[in-house]
């Protein structure tokens, strides 16, 4: 069963480094996300595993076969590109078999695989169709079509829907989620959009400058960040950072300006001279209105005062002011604050994330 | 815009149009008109008669020099586009040391005039010994740099995913250029396609210089011996022999205007 294996590969062109020291294993029928902003490297790497560009240094394996100097056909991979990569001059049936008949696979079974694919996609009326005459939904599909009838070991897929509209995206998604569930096909699919990432992948590799951040399953990486830079590109909205130190005094406190908040516990997981960066995500923040709840330990308090209050239908974003630091909250409340009320609002202590100087998550002795 | 002054611009346009196309038609119809008639400026001969031609056929090889412009023509047409695009291809897509230095060296060939190679070049078929030869029409036109870039030009803007794709699958770089790429710059084919073989077809001066056997001759330099060395003897003759030569370029043309206009439209739109 095919697997891929990643050992130690290196990207380089010219001087600059793209993809640095890369170690990974995705295991047979796994749908393994890559994601990161651009120049992260993610797309270098799948167009390594497609042949499509040069390791500088390492290996590639599928299952026990290097496939790291191999020509893009003998790889036994398909994938699907950000623009469809069409042939415009065929119809939807040639730009399927192409392939196959390339591979000199029998005409009945190109055909069979065809009209799986069809059917399996909901093109059977559009065979006979060129991609001018499709909607960018309808192309996305053929261009699945056309990395299916192949029947290949690995699916890559390279940002498939970004040029797609919002409303469009969110359905692809789910059929390129249950199409491979049903395929089982080990697939590795690059974006750089979090959300993609966190409904699509049994696991995911966040990336940045060439290098791994953190490789786990979407839950884990929205619940235990390794580092900052993961902190604030998993999860929608953003997590809020805010700058300050560990005061130790009365128990283990966030202090900056402005704002103090007790953590709990006595262990101090920085020096109190140490700069620390508190994260908190905004739908962990919840809003106290009127008279303070019964459990008042289970999270400190802080004030601030209301700047805008974003509505957007079931949450709401209500931005406010806590000392010179600018927080979000996503609220469910039926009532919101107005503008430019003081809030108060509690900050669950154990969904509070710690950050070193260095960014990386520092160990919580709670 | 008023009735009358639309009126006053299409009679206007219909003049220009008229002064344009009145030669060649006088020209048509003049090859049609018995000895006599051939000095008047009337357009549709009073007696039509196929004289002219006969004479023309029959006092040069007029038929061979066809078949001769037919075969160097389409020859260097094809291999300009053949080797052309591969060539293109190369320059556009693929990454080789020397690349830059390709693509500087074929501008440096726009550069420098016909002419300047003229003699060089003269020298070089009379030391192959290639005078009188099939091979001195058509070698030193197998390749053109015009074309090449023209080609690269347009090669440039067909996406990089096409070219991914087309590998994924299975192709060579010779089947992505000829089956992915052909399909796609069909209109930049189709331009260099008319230019190369209307220049090969009405070149008269390099012909005339390496070539004085006349069942080597091309059409129009046949025709130029024949009408200046006073062979044709009438007016009607020597445009009989000027329609032989224009017709093949007008059917050509006929055929792949719809291409001429795209690319030269898409010139202007292509960013």
């Amino acid at each position: 069963m095919p697997s891929v294996t990643f050992d130690h590969v290196r990207k380089q062109f010219g001087d600059v480094t793209i993809v640095e020291d890369f170690n990974l294993h995705v295991p047979d029928g796994e749908l393994l996300v890559l994601v990161g902003g651009s120049g992260s490297g993610k797309s270098t790497l799948l167009r390594m595993v497609a042949g499509l560009d040069a390791v500088s240094s390492g290996t590639i394996r599928i299952d026990d076969r290097d496939i790291t100097h191999l020509a893009p056909r003998d790889r036994d991979v398909a994938m699907v590109f950000q623009d469809y990569a069409l042939y415009p001059h065929l119809t939807v049936r040639e730009n399927l078999s192409l392939g196959l008949t390339l591979r000199k696979v029998p005409k009945p079974e190109i055909a069979r695989r065809v009209s799986w694919a069809g059917g399996m996609l909901g093109l059977d009326a559009l065979l006979d169709r060129k991609p001018k005459q499709l909607s960018g939904g309808q192309r996305q599909r053929v261009a699945m079509g056309r990395a299916m009838v192949r029947e290949p070991l690995v699916f890559l897929f390279d940002e498939p829907l970004s040029n797609l509209d919002a409303g469009l995206r969110a359905q692809m998604r789910i059929e390129i989620g249950g199409l491979q569930r049903r395929l089982s096909t080990t697939t590795i699919y690059v974006t750089h959009d979090q959300v993609e990432a966190m409904t699509l992948g049994d696991r995911i590799v966040v990336l940045a400058n060439g290098q791994i951040q953190q490789v786990g399953r979407p839950i884990e990486l929205y619940r235990s960040p390794i580092n900052r830079f993961v902190a604030g590109f998993i999860g929608t909205p953003p997590m809020n950072f805010i700058e300050g130190r560990l005061d130790g005094d009365a128990g283990v406190a966030f202090v900056a300006d402005g704002v103090r908040l007790a953590l709990g516990g006595d262990r101090m997981p920085a020096s109190s001279s140490a700069p620390v960066t508190l994260g908190i995500r905004p739908e962990d923040i919840v809003l106290v209105s009127g008279a303070l709840g019964a459990d008042e330990s289970a999270g400190a308090r802080l004030t601030g005062k209301v700047v805008l209050v974003e509505r957007l239908g079931g949450t709401s974003h209500v931005h406010f002011d806590v000392g010179s630091h600018r927080l979000m909250a996503a609220v469910s409340h039926e009532t919101l604050p107005a503008v430019d009320v003081m809030i108060e609002v509690s900050v669950p202590s154990a969904r509070v994330h710690l950050f070193g100087a260095d960014g990386i998550a520092l160990a919580r002795g709670v | 815009m008023k009735r009358g002054a639309r009126w006053a611009l299409y009679a206007l346009l219909a003049l220009a149009a008229l002064t344009f196309i009145y030669p060649f038609l006088w020209m048509a119809a003049s090859t049609f008109k018995p000895a006599g008639d051939v000095g008047t400026l009337a357009l549709i001969p009073t007696d039509v008669t196929l004289d002219n031609y006969r004479t023309m056929w029959s006092r040069a090889p007029f038929g061979r020099a066809l078949l001769n412009s037919v075969l160097v023509a389409t020859t260097i047409t094809a291999s300009v586009l053949v080797f052309g695009s591969i060539t293109a291809y190369a320059m556009a897509r693929l990454t080789f040391p020397g690349r830059r230095a390709l693509n500087l060296a074929t501008m440096a060939v726009l550069l420098v005039p016909g002419q300047l190679t003229l003699i060089p070049l003269y020298t070089l078929i009379v030391q192959l010994g290639w005078i009188d030869s099939y091979a001195a029409l058509i070698v030193p036109y197998l390749f053109n740099a015009t074309a090449i870039l023209m080609l690269r030009q347009f090669f440039l803007q067909i996406p990089q995913s096409l070219i991914d794709s087309a590998r994924m699958d299975g192709m060579s770089e010779l089947r992505i250029l000829f089956t992915i790429f052909w399909p796609l710059a069909r209109p930049a084919l189709a331009i260099v396609a008319i230019f190369t073989f209307m220049g090969s077809w009405n070149e008269v001066l390099w012909p005339l210089l390496v070539v004085r056997d006349q069942q080597i001759m091309t059409l129009p330099q046949l025709l130029t011996v024949f009408a200046l060395g006073g062979g044709a003897g009438t007016l009607g003759v020597s445009l009989a022999a000027a329609m032989v030569l224009v017709v093949p370029v007008v059917v050509a043309y006929m055929f792949l205007q719809r291409y001429f206009i795209e690319s030269m439209a898409g010139a202007g739109v292509k960013g």
